[in-house]
């Protein structure tokens, strides 16, 4: 009895799961519209699981995530505990690393009130807006990206009318009329560096890739949802003139014994050339630190 | 919503002004709904669509420009990358290739290099697609200067 009930009960669900199917028998009506809408739905389902910006965790979780994993990756884990107090995640949508950058620097103007840094920057996304005038961008396709980075950076100066708290910033970079804006302004700067000096990036992006310098602008830096690397970084460091330290975390150990963490900065390069020779004595410390694991970017603090 | 009509309403300002700044390319906005736009525009010379014009339908959805625009074609056209009966159109940029770089002006500028270009190993319309494949340009070009009279041109007398 009981199996019989169970054969017609799968019966039945196996019918209920074929209805949407039938509906879509008729392929020639399946268009790329119809796998868009359902790549969006995906992403609104994964969207659940993971907000664009976590919470902040100890890095104790991060432990957590590899219980069992590779016992190099373990060791390493400890070593980053020596060093650093907890993470942030972000989502892994492809706007990892600019989502990551995004946060962890408003949040750093946002703690620290450097006016000066603010200016600064401020300067550098100015020479950015004319970067892409001159690549003979159209200032309507870019403007309304450039202007709401620069609100948020304001909100978080303090003092002001519509200064931000940090529970707000958490709540703006969960917002996606806000939150992808500020990721695709990164892009737009991206690009525009890469494509200002090309004859520098050139030969890096051959190396990623086969395209030509436009190419993989158009296709792997100004789409939302490309994955950033090295060039990408490289250029948004530079663009800006933001320091950015990398923390890897991958399953590569050296063999002298004892497991070290390798990490990257990237120090921008370009700007005023007599304040990076003085960099040269004094190094430049990085305040902003990302993990990278194959594939992703989160936010680490440093202890 | 909001971003997305400011930034239509950009780009309807845009079209104005420059009216003639590409004969090629004729882009109207819907009457009452900024989210609708039709495009005409002139099949490239020394292509099968050369002396036709083709209608293109836009529907801009409210995530724009983080998401492309919906664009097909209503105009009967015989390409490797165009829907023979739906008129949808293969091309990365209104896919996973789109950015907010793109206007609609200039993404009526890439489907008028995708006619003059087609990309028959990634076709919509097999036949079409099969054609140049196997290197029967004749048939390819006899088919498709074919449909631009019976739908992209002026019907004579």
């Amino acid at each position: 009895m009981q199996n019989q009930d169970g054969a017609v009960a799968d019966r039945e669900k196996e019918s209920a799961v074929s209805i949407p199917i039938s509906e879509v028998d008729d392929w020639a009506n399946f268009a790329d519209d119809d796998i868009m809408q359902q790549q969006s739905a995906i992403h609104a389902e994964e969207a659940k699981k993971i907000p664009f910006v976590g919470d902040k965790e100890p890095l104790s979780m991060l432990a957590a995530e590899y219980e069992s994993g590779s016992p190099i990756l373990l060791e390493k884990i400890k070593v980053l505990d020596q060093q650093y107090a907890a993470i942030r995640r972000t989502r892994g949508d492809g706007n990892c690393f600019f989502r990551s950058f995004m946060f962890s620097y408003l949040e750093h103007i946002l703690e620290s009130q450097d006016r000066a840094e603010v200016d600064r920057i401020k300067g550098n996304v100015e020479e950015c807006r004319k970067t892409l005038q001159s690549l003979g961008h159209t200032d309507f396709t870019f403007e309304d990206f450039f202007s709401l980075f620069l609100e948020q950076l304001e909100c978080v100066l303090q003092g002001k009318e519509d200064s931000i708290s940090q529970d707000e910033l958490i709540l703006r970079s969960r917002d996606q009329s806000i939150s992808d804006y500020v990721v695709m302004f990164f892009r737009f700067v991206t690009s525009g560096e890469i494509r200002k000096r090309s004859e520098f990036f050139e030969p890096f992006i051959l190396g990623l890739t086969n395209a030509t310098v436009e190419q993989f602008c158009k296709s792997s830096v100004e789409p939302m949802g490309e994955e950033s690397d090295h060039v990408h970084i490289t250029a948004l460091s530079d663009a800006l003139g933001v320091p950015i330290r990398v923390v890897y975390l991958d399953r590569s150990s050296c063999d002298i014994g004892g497991v070290s963490v390798n990490h990257h900065d990237f120090l921008p390069t370009l700007g005023d050339k007599s304040n990076a020779k003085g960099g040269s004595t004094v190094p430049v410390k990085p305040f902003i630190t990302l993990l990278y694991r194959p594939g992703h970017y989160d936010i680490l603090y440093p202890k | 919503m909001q971003a997305s009509r400011a930034r239509l309403f950009k780009e309807y300002k845009e079209v104005q002004r420059e009216k003639t700044a590409d004969p090629d390319i004729q882009l109207v906005c819907d009457d009452s709904n900024i989210f609708k736009w039709t495009a005409l525009i002139k099949g490239p010379s020394e292509t099968p669509y050369e002396g036709g014009v083709f209608q293109l339908a836009f529907a801009v959805p409210e995530q724009y420009p983080l998401q492309p625009p919906q664009v097909r074609f209503l105009t009967k056209i015989f390409h490797p990358n165009v829907h023979f009966k739906t008129g949808e159109i293969c091309l990365d940029i209104l896919k996973n290739a789109w950015s907010p770089a793109w206007t609609l002006q200039s993404v009526c500028r890439a489907i008028i290099a995708l006619m003059a270009h087609p990309e028959p190993d990634s076709p919509l319309n097999c036949d079409s697609g099969n054609l140049l494949r196997s290197g029967d340009m004749r048939g390819f070009q006899s088919m498709a200067r074919m449909y631009t009279r019976l739908a992209a041109m002026p019907k004579k007398g």
